[in-house]
C-alpha cells in the first residue's frame, strides 16, 4: 500500500470515490469480464443487499480491489439490462449513495474525519470553519437551529457528546460547487444555509451531499456505459447475465412488474425529442428522407416507446401488443414521412414496408408480433453517426453536451422533468 | 411618453440619438459570440440568427434598418449565426413592472407607469443585494428595459450553470419557497422573512380572503395591526406572529404559502432558466413605448428620465 493520509492508506480513497484516480488504476489492470473471480461477480450482485456492516471495506489491498472492481461490473450489468435514467438504475445509484455515506460515517467513528474530508476536498472546495481564514460570522443562536434542525431531521433527541460534533455546522463549502446537486435535485439552493457564497455544512452534510455527488455520478456513469453499448451492438453475455440476476433482486415497483405494464406506462412525450428527432419529425427535404425516417425516426420511436433493456433484440420481448407499434409508433413515422418534400411515399412507396423492417417484423406493411425478430430491430444511431451521416438534422441544443445518443437524451430529460415535480402522472 | 414610436421616429432615433457606445461593455466584449435577433417592423422578433463580428457592423444595421426592437442573446456561442456551439449564458432575473403581482399603482392591466417602474426597481434593487450577498455573485448589472428591469449577472460562477440550477436561484432571490425554519437570522430564512413581509405590506383584506383556511376575522385583526404583524414577520417572532388571536400554526403555514406564491411572481422564471433566450438590447429603442433600454449605472437613484429619448422630449414639447 503506498504513502497514506493518517491512519488510512492512500488506496483506500478508492473505497470513498470509485471515479478517483487511484479506483480507475484498480479497473486497468483488472482481468476481462468473462475472466473475473466469481468472487468479485457475487459481490457486485450482492452489493444491492448489502446491510450497513457488509459496506465496510476492510483495509487490506485486495479487500479495495474487490470493492471497485465488484462496483464496475455492478453499473455495467445494470446498463446492459436497462436503460439509462430508469428505475433500476436509480435504485443503483442511491444504494451506492447510502454504501458510500456509510462509509464515512464509520470512517469518523473510527477517528477518520481528516481523511473523509481530504476525500471530499479532492471533490468540493470544502474549509473547516474553526480556524479557517473565512470572516464569517454565524449567529450562535442560528447555529443551534441548524443544529436542532439536522438532529430533528435525523429523529435524534438526546444531545449526546459522541452525537453532537456530527451535527454541529463546521463547514463550509461554496454552493457553486454543489451544482451538480441543485442540477439532478438531490438538495435544494433554499435549504441552504448560505453566507457571502458559502454553504454552512454539519458532519452530517459533508457525508450527504458527498455520497449524493458520487451517486450522480453512478447514474452518469451508467449512461456512458449504456451509449457504448447501443453503439457495439449486444452486451457481453456475462454482463446481461450479472445484469439479469441484479435487476431479479432490486425491489418490485410499477416500472419492473410485468412487460406490458411497463411499455403501456410509457407514453411518448414529444417535447422531451432532441432537436434532430423534432427536425426528422418536421419532414426533411429530398437526399434526407431516408435516413431522417426509416433510419433515425423509426428507431429512436420504437426504442423511446418500449424502452427495451439492452438484451431485447426483439420488439416481441417486450411487447405484446401490436397496437403499441401499429397505433402509436407508425402513425408519428409516416405522418413525418408525409411531411417531407417530397412525400416519401409517393415516390419510394416501398419504404412503408421498409419502416417496419426496421422494426424488425421483416418487409411488411401489416406487422404482428409474430413477425418479430424476421428482420433486425435497429437501434438509434448516436450522435457521431447522424452527424456524419444528415448533419442537416444535428442542430445541437446545450442538454445534447450531456449525451452521446438521441435516446439518451429522451431518456434524461424525463428523467429530470420527474425530479422536478412537473412529471404528468403516467 | 409611453407611446409607440413611429418608423419616421425609429429612423430619426437611430440617425441622430442611437450611440454605439452606450451599449454596455459586458456585451461589447463578448459581441461576436452573441446571436442578434430583431422585430424589424412591429410584427415580432423574427429576423434572428444573426452575429455581428465587429460594433461596426451592427452600427450599419441599427442605423439602415432602424428597427422597431433589437436583442441580444444571454447566451455565447461558438457559432451564434446558427445558434450551434452554446459556451456559458448570463443568469438573467426579468422584472416586469406590468407583470408584478402587487403594484402600488391603479394601472390597468398591461399597462406601465411611472410608479410601478419605480416598484420594479425596487424589486430589481433586493434581488441584486441577495445575489451579491447570499451568494456572492459579482459583476451584476443593471437594464431599464422599456417595461421594468433586467437584473444581468456576468459573473463566470454561474454563467455555466443549467436550467435546474438557475430555477433554483429565481426561487431562492424571490422567495418563492417556505423555508423549513423561518426564524434564522441569516441565509434563505432572512431573504424569505423580508420578501413576504414586503408582499404582506402591500396586501389588502380583499387579497387576504383568498388564502384557504385564514378567517375573516384573523384577518382583520392582521389588518387592524398591520405594522406590528408586519414587524414579526420581518423579525421571524413566531411568538409575535401567534399572539394573533386565531392564528395556528396551520393557520401561519398557509399564509406563508400565499405568501410565496405571491413572491414567485415578482420575477419571470421562464426568462431565468432559459439559457437561448434573446434581451433587449440596451441602448436600443422600445418601439413599443418610445423608450431607451438603457444600461443603469446607479440603480438607486435611476430616474426615468435618462431614457426618454429625445425625440419624445421634441414630441412633448411640441404639446
Amino acid at each position: 500500500m503506498g504513502a497514506g493520509l493518517g491512519l488510512f492508506p492512500l488506496e483506500y480513497l478508492a473505497v470513498l470515490d470509485p471515479f478517483s484516480d487511484e479506483a480507475k488504476s484498480l479497473v486497468k489492470s483488472s482481468p476481462p469480464v468473462d475472466a473475473m473471480p466469481l468472487e468479485i461477480i457475487d459481490q457486485a450482485i450482492n452489493r444491492v443487499k448489502w446491510s450497513t456492516r457488509e459496506m465496510v471495506v476492510p483495509q487490506n489491498s485486495k479487500a479495495i480491489r474487490d470493492d471497485v472492481l465488484s462496483f464496475y461490473l455492478m453499473c455495467q450489468g445494470v446498463a446492459s439490462v436497462s436503460y439509462p435514467y430508469s428505475r433500476e438504475v436509480r435504485l443503483i445509484s442511491d444504494m451506492t449513495r447510502d454504501t458510500i455515506r456509510y462509509r464515512m460515517y464509520d470512517l469518523f467513528k473510527r477517528g477518520g474525519e481528516d481523511f473523509c474530508v481530504r476525500t471530499v476536498q479532492r471533490s468540493i472546495k470544502l474549509v473547516k470553519l474553526d480556524g479557517s481564514d473565512l470572516d464569517i460570522k454565524i449567529p450562535t443562536e442560528d447555529i443551534r437551529k441548524l443544529r436542532d434542525q439536522e438532529m430533528e431531521k435525523d429523529g435524534v433527541d438526546i444531545v449526546d457528546d459522541h452525537v453532537l460534533p456530527q451535527y454541529m455546522p463546521r463547514y463550509a463549502v461554496r454552493w457553486v460547487d454543489l451544482s451538480p446537486l441543485l442540477r439532478h435535485r438531490r438538495t435544494e439552493l433554499t435549504k441552504l444555509y448560505l453566507v457571502q457564497g458559502w454553504a454552512m455544512l454539519t458532519l452530517r452534510d459533508l457525508w450527504d451531499f458527498y455520497a449524493n455527488l458520487i451517486g450522480v455520478k453512478t447514474e452518469d456513469y451508467i449512461q456512458s456505459v449504456y451509449e457504448r453499448m447501443l453503439d457495439s451492438g449486444s452486451p457481453p453475455k456475462s454482463l446481461v447475465e450479472i445484469g439479469k440476476r441484479i435487476s431479479a433482486l432490486l425491489p418490485k415497483g410499477p416500472e419492473l412488474g410485468e412487460k406490458f405494464i411497463r411499455v403501456s406506462s410509457r407514453r411518448l412525450r414529444p417535447e422531451f425529442f432532441p432537436p434532430c428527432i423534432s427536425k426528422a419529425l418536421n419532414g426533411v427535404g429530398a437526399g434526407l428522407r431516408n435516413y431522417a425516417i426509416t433510419m433515425l425516426l423509426t428507431s429512436f420511436l420504437t426504442y423511446a416507446r418500449i424502452a427495451p433493456p439492452s438484451t431485447a433484440t426483439r420488439i416481441g420481448d417486450v411487447v405484446d401488443d401490436i397496437s403499441v407499434v401499429r397505433d402509436e409508433i407508425a402513425p408519428l413515422i409516416f405522418e413525418a414521412a408525409e411531411r417531407c418534400n417530397p412525400p416519401l411515399f409517393r415516390d419510394q412507396p416501398q419504404e412503408k414496408a421498409s419502416i417496419f423492417y426496421h422494426m424488425g417484423f421483416g418487409m411488411t406493411i401489416e406487422p404482428k408480433i409474430s413477425d418479430s425478430g424476421k428482420s433486425k430491430w435497429y437501434r438509434p444511431p448516436n450522435c457521431t453517426k447522424i452527424q456524419m451521416s444528415a448533419p442537416q438534422l444535428c442542430n445541437p441544443d446545450e442538454f445534447c453536451r450531456k449525451i452521446k445518443n438521441p435516446l439518451t437524451y429522451y431518456f434524461r430529460k424525463i428523467s429530470e422533468h420527474a425530479k422536478t415535480g412537473k412529471g404528468e402522472k403516467t | 411618453m409611453m407611446r409607440e414610436a413611429t418608423p419616421e421616429e425609429r429612423r430619426i432615433f437611430y440617425k441622430e440619438e442611437w450611440n454605439k457606445r452606450e451599449i454596455p461593455d459586458f456585451i461589447l466584449h463578448s459581441l461576436s459570440l452573441r446571436e442578434f435577433g430583431f422585430d424589424l417592423d412591429g410584427t415580432g422578433p423574427s429576423h434572428r440568427y444573426n452575429q455581428f463580428i465587429t460594433v461596426e457592423q451592427l452600427e450599419n444595421f441599427m442605423r439602415n434598418r432602424a428597427p422597431y426592437s433589437a436583442f441580444a442573446s444571454v447566451a455565447l456561442y461558438e457559432r451564434p449565426s446558427a445558434r450551434e456551439g452554446w459556451l456559458k449564458s448570463e443568469l438573467v432575473l426579468d422584472i416586469d413592472a406590468k407583470d408584478l403581482p402587487i403594484r402600488s399603482c391603479s394601472c390597468p392591466p398591461g399597462k406601465v407607469c411611472e410608479r410601478c417602474i419605480d416598484d420594479a426597481r425596487k424589486v430589481a434593487m433586493e434581488f441584486a443585494e441577495t445575489l451579491s450577498g447570499d451568494l456572492d455573485l459579482h459583476n451584476i448589472h443593471f437594464v431599464y428595459s422599456g417595461r421594468g428591469f433586467h437584473v444581468r449577472v456576468t459573473d463566470e460562477s454561474v454563467m455555466g450553470l443549467e436550467q435546474n440550477e438557475r430555477g433554483q436561484i429565481v426561487e431562492y432571490v424571490t422567495g418563492g419557497v417556505v423555508p423549513t425554519d423561518i426564524t434564522m437570522a441569516l441565509g434563505y430564512s432572512k431573504v424569505f422573512r423580508e420578501r413576504a413581509a414586503r408582499t404582506f405590506n402591500a396586501l389588502n383584506e380583499e387579497r387576504l380572503l383568498g388564502i384557504r383556511g385564514l378567517r375573516k376575522t384573523v384577518i382583520q385583526r392582521l389588518m387592524c395591526e398591520k405594522e406590528r404583524a408586519l414587524k414579526a414577520i420581518r423579525d421571524g417572532k413566531l411568538d409575535e406572529i401567534f399572539s394573533f388571536e386565531g392564528m395556528s400554526q396551520k393557520t401561519f403555514c398557509s399564509l406563508l404559502g400565499f405568501l410565496a406564491r405571491i413572491n414567485s411572481g415578482f420575477a419571470d422564471g421562464k426568462v431565468t432558466i432559459d439559457t437561448k433566450r434573446i434581451l433587449r438590447l440596451p441602448s436600443s429603442l422600445h418601439s413599443g413605448v418610445s423608450m431607451k433600454c438603457t444600461l443603469v449605472r446607479d440603480i438607486e437613484h435611476f430616474k426615468l428620465e435618462s431614457a426618454v429619448p429625445k425625440f419624445v422630449r421634441e414630441r412633448n414639447d411640441e404639446k
